[in-house]
């Protein structure tokens, strides 16, 4: 399989006000690869997936995301291009769900099939988020509002997988669900078939993802630590 | 051999780095935080002179104590210079309004009076109370009503018609206080709008307050029938100035007591932190709330006495908004920003009168825009222009990065040591040329003859080296009398004893000298 | 003072009030912003229906029935554009919002009527009886055109809108961005260009209402006031941002009108409402559904 790079970040900074979280931040991750990126509260993983769908306060630096530059000089307006670079294929599974809560769990897995082509094929995808995660086949009609912590987390990693994107980032899949419930969680994101697209997981909790990834790049005070290195990346995805 | 050794380093001038031309700092150097050399008011502390509200223990005037840094004198400043402006402005009106010839401009002083008044009061609920309330024209209305209603009808004199009007609007207040110790937030800016619109519709159809005459006029007023029509004007744009001054004292006094300070703690959005610190701030606000509504209600009687009656205007949706505008447009929850406001669009409305529907469309152009361009009014663009040059600056710093040694110009703004600034860039660059002038010859130099006569390269460096200060400086101590040395770091504190840097024992004094003078070499070369 | 009398009317006014209502509604809790301009989109889309039954001289009162109400739509919806992209695209994301944005609405509704003033004069006009001038006897039931025509199409109009809100993609977006903004952006879905939908939604909305309005009233600089007023007590009574709650608020406060025009006389009418508003929300401050969905939080 050809790989191609899904995401290039060049130089990135970022922050929130006077506050720098990101410091000149240089990643490229390939198609087809799963990318575990852990460390500890507060250290920029959030903020990184923030810059991307430019949710920041302020960023600079290049991101190219399929080869369409998405990052540049911005200071003001976060939210602003949000839905623009969706449509160039990211789906972000934020932390803390951001779900809708008076929507129901069909309507809410509608709504992440944003672009008209998933829009199109909705009921496949349905399907297919339904294969992943199979406790929501019954609950389709619920509103989210009334479902636990672990099935909100269900809804809202299908919400992003509904999508037709091409880079998936989800920010800690982990955080504030039960153990086994999370193991549960990151079992479905592994079972995932990701053909052309590539993943990015966040987490604090390395053992969760060690092993099941491409390869796991550290975060520390904004910078990128270990394995960011770029010929590595390429090697053990064909080792993959 | 001394000769051969000179001679085999290139010599560099040392004068270059100072040059122009050489200066190995290319990053420019702003001239960071000026020291203040004007002026500012003599006597700070000797007789610290202050002037206090009569009857309490209130400064009118806050004042500092500083010192100017540059010429080290004593001197006192002006904290808030505020109260300065306001006598200044208002002096400026009341000395102005007698050579006034227009009686239109007299007129709309006066009308400027009360509104400020009632602004400020309004004020007081929406700015200090934090309860978004759009039904306070409605108290004045109703209290001019009613006391005009009152005078008409029972023949009450004009001096009592503030104090009934009070009354009225001790009752209206309680009863749209009401629905605020519930609601919250826009729910209550709309019920109180439809309360306004209510009492306009109700006045208007009942024939008990002049359906018929468009309105309830034949009060009595406190315009002495013998004047002429300009000292009247005169008279009234007096009365209303002092009923301003009224409404800015219970301002000050609100805000001033305790009272403001429950209503400060506890903003919007942030009552739960409030009350978790046991403050009662609902209670706070309907107080707030039922006094201002007094005042306005005071208002409303002096508007009655002053315009011989009231009329529905009153109520009119369009009179609320141009009160609005004139709160919004000065800044929500500035005693200034009401009186200021009111001035813009009570000079607009009542001036240009010529100008038809022009005006109020000017009015809502420039209320439109202070709201879609500026955080909190004419009053808060210091504090936004603040914030966003602030923001600026710091996205700026932010992408900056370090540079070897000289200071950043964030650091450099908070460095109180100007001189600092400067001297760790002249470090810098000291360092730089002497980095220059290291290599093999200077070492073995060293190492031959650490103490005497040096060559030049070797005698900067040295003087350099021995020139630094004494935290973490090395010194060689002697453990067993001339066979054993080491090297240890004093800790530039008295009292405190040096610390050993490494295990090595040194067996002669001149080895001891050339590894200290390696380690400072080392030192240097990786600053 | 026969029932059915009454039901009838109460039931006309709760259309049209329900028109209104669910406009505030729906702009409060989808875009997060009082649109208090709203009045003014009444009036000019009642001008515009005004400026095309001008036009239509000689023309089939069918034609021209069909021409005033869409061209009353057609004014509604881009006034209520303008209001968009006027009020809410250059504050959306700027501190403090809510506040700010009322306080635009509200001078751009001060500008508005002003400039409306300027333009038309003063004097009212009046529109030409949209649905003709028949009526229709049920036993005891008189149905007049006007009655008739606002009942069905308002119904008709709600209707559409509430199956579109339902079972559309762009009403799916809508309904998103009424519960939770920041995760409507990360889904892509794009804040400016879906306040512009809505505010041509519920502008059309207006248009409408103001077409039937004017059927008894006049068109005015100044007309919108009172129905914005009404539609905004109702939808603060049914709960801001709850559709379901407008319906039942307008049904409760349109058979308050009637009833009250009926027994106590017509300028009372604004009493009794408000007072029953304010009982209503003495007992629930956050209107009648305001439990039943926290759609957002104010």
């Amino acid at each position: 399989m050809a790989t191609r790079e899904v995401l290039n970040v060049k130089g990135l900074s970022a922050g929130y006000g006077p506050l720098r979280v990101l410091h000149d931040l240089d990643l490229v991750v390939y198609s087809g690869e799963r990318v575990g990126l852990v460390g500890l509260n507060g250290h920029g993983k959030s903020t990184l997936f923030l810059a991307i769908a430019g949710l920041t306060g302020w960023q600079r630096g290049s991101i190219r995301l399929n080869g369409h530059e998405v990052g540049g000089t911005r200071s003001q307006g976060p939210g602003r291009f949000t839905h623009r670079v969706v449509k160039l294929g990211l789906a972000l599974m934020p932390q803390g769900d951001e779900i809708f809560t008076g929507l129901t769990v069909e309507e809410h897995l509608d709504s992440g099939a944003f672009t008209p082509r998933a829009w199109r094929e909705r009921a496949q995808r349905k399907r297919r988020v339904l294969e992943i995660f199979p406790p929501l086949e019954k609950l389709m009609a619920t509103a989210v509002g009334r479902l636990s912590g672990g099935e909100r987390r269900m809804v809202s990693l299908g919400r992003g997988l509904m999508a037709d994107a091409s880079l998936f980032l989800v920010d800690e899949p982990s955080l504030g669900l039960a153990p086994k419930i999370s193991k549960g969680v990151v079992d479905a994101l592994m079972s995932v078939e990701l053909g052309d697209a590539a993943m990015v997981i966040a987490e604090q909790n390395v053992s969760l993802l060690e092993g099941r990834v491409n390869r796991l790049i550290g975060m520390h005070a904004g910078k990128l630590k270990g394995e960011a290195a770029v010929g590595l990346a390429a090697q053990t995805v064909r080792e993959a | 051999m001394f000769d051969k050794v000179w001679k085999s380093a290139a010599w560099k001038n040392p004068q270059d780095v100072w040059s122009s031309a050489g200066a190995r700092s290319k990053a420019a150097l702003h001239p960071v935080g000026r020291l203040r050399w004007y002026y500012k008011w003599p006597a700070h502390s000797s007789n610290l002179w202050r002037l206090r509200y009569p009857f309490t223990r209130r400064n009118v005037l806050r004042l500092r104590g500083v010192y100017n840094p540059k010429s080290l004198r004593a001197e006192k400043t002006i904290v808030d210079r505020r109260p300065v402006y306001w006598v200044l402005g208002l002096a400026a009106l009341a000395a102005i309004a007698p050579f006034v010839e227009s009686s239109t401009l007299l007129a709309a002083g006066a009308i400027f009076g009360i509104y400020a008044a009632i602004n400020l009061c309004w004020m007081l609920i929406v700015g200090t109370a934090g309860i978004f309330s759009l039904a306070s024209p409605a108290v004045v209305g109703a209290a001019a009503y009613g006391s005009a209603y009152l005078s008409i009808h029972y023949g009450l004199p004009w001096w009592a018609l503030p104090f009934v009007g009070s009354g009225f609007g001790l009752i209206f207040g309680t009863l749209i206080a009401l629905p605020a110790t519930r609601l919250d937030g826009f729910y209550y800016a709309l019920l109180t709008l439809g309360i306004n619109e209510l009492c306009r519709v109700y006045v208007v159809q009942s024939k008990l307050f002049g359906s018929a005459t468009g309105g309830l006029y034949g009060a009595d007023s406190y315009f002495p029938e013998s004047w002429s029509e300009n000292h009247q004007l005169l008279l009234g744009f007096y009365a209303c100035m002092l009923l301003m001054i009224g409404a800015l004292f219970l301002y000050r006094f609100v805000n001033g007591t305790r009272l403001g300070r429950i209503l400060r703690a506890a903003p919007e959005k942030k009552e739960a932190f409030a009350e978790a610190t046991g403050i009662n701030y609902r209670a706070a606000r309907i107080r707030v709330f039922i006094i201002s509504s007094i005042a306005l209600g005071f208002i409303g009687g002096f508007y009655a006495a002053h315009f011989r009656g009231a009329s529905p205007s009153l109520f009119s949706f369009d009179v609320v908004l141009l009160m609005l505008a004139m709160i919004v447009i000065g800044g929500l929850g500035r005693a200034e920003g009401a009186v200021v406001g009111t001035l813009i669009v009570i000079f607009l409305e009542k001036y240009f009168l010529e100008w038809g529907p022009m005006r109020l469309i000017l009015i809502g152009f420039i209320m439109m825009m202070t709201v879609l361009f500026l955080r909190n009014g004419l009053f808060g663009t210091k504090l936004q222009f603040r914030a966003w040059r602030n923001k600026k600056k710091s996205e700026f710093r932010s992408t900056r990065s370090e540079k070897g040694g000289e200071m950043l110009p964030e650091e450099a703004t908070e460095t109180a040591d100007k001189d600092q600034i400067y001297f760790r860039r002249f470090d810098k660059m000291q360092r730089d040329y002497l980095k220059g002038l290291i290599d093999d010859d200077v070492i073995e130099e060293h190492r031959r003859r650490p103490l005497g006569q040096h060559s030049e390269q070797l005698e900067r460096l040295l003087v350099y080296f021995r020139r630094a200060g004494q935290v973490d400086k090395y010194a060689i101590t002697m453990t067993k009398p001339f066979k054993e040395y080491r090297i240890v770091a004093l800790s530039g504190q008295r009292g405190v004893a040096p610390r050993l840097v490494d295990d090595k024992i040194y067996t002669s004094e001149n080895e001891a000298y050339h590894a200290v003078f390696l380690r400072r070499v080392q030192d240097l070369l990786e600053s | 003072m026969d029932w059915s009398y009454i039901l009838l009317s109460a039931l006309t006014l709760a259309s049209i009030y329900g028109l209104l209502a669910i406009g505030i509604s729906i702009t409060w809790s989808s875009v997060g912003m009082v649109n208090m301009a709203y009045g003014l989109t009444f009036a000019v889309a009642g001008y515009g229906a005004w400026g095309v039954a001008e036009l239509m001289v000689d023309v089939d009162p069918i034609i021209t029935g069909v021409a005033v109400v869409a061209a009353g739509i057609g004014t509604g919806a881009l006034a209520g554009v303008l209001v968009c992209l006027m009020t809410f695209i250059p504050i959306h994301d700027k501190p403090n919002f809510p506040v700010r944005g009322l306080i635009a609405t509200l001078a751009l509704s001060l500008m508005g009527t002003q400039i409306l003033l300027w333009i038309f004069g003063p004097r009212v006009k009046t529109l030409p009886p949209v649905f003709g001038e028949w009526q229709a006897e049920f036993g005891a039931i008189v149905l007049t055109a006007d009655k008739a025509g606002a009942l069905v199409s308002s119904i008709l109009l709600l209707a559409v809108t509430l199956t579109w809100l339902k079972s559309s993609r762009r009403g799916l977006e809508i309904r998103a961005m009424m519960m939770n903004p920041h995760g409507a952006a990360i889904v892509g879905i794009g804040v400016r260009r879906t306040g512009i939908y809505v505010m041509a939604l519920t502008g059309a909305l207006a248009g409408l209402a103001a077409v039937l309005l004017c059927q008894t009233y006049f068109v005015s600089p100044f007309s919108g006031l009172t129905p914005m007023i009404k539609g905004v007590s109702v939808a603060l009574c049914g709960g801001l941002g709850s559709v379901s709650g407008a319906l039942i608020a307008a049904a409760i406060l349109g058979l308050n009108e009637s009833l009250t025009s009926a027994y106590l006389g017509g300028q009372y009418v604004l009493i009794t409402q408000f007072a029953l508003i304010i009982i209503i929300l003495l007992i629930r401050p956050r209107g009648i559904a305001g439990m039943l969905d926290k759609a957002r939080e104010a």
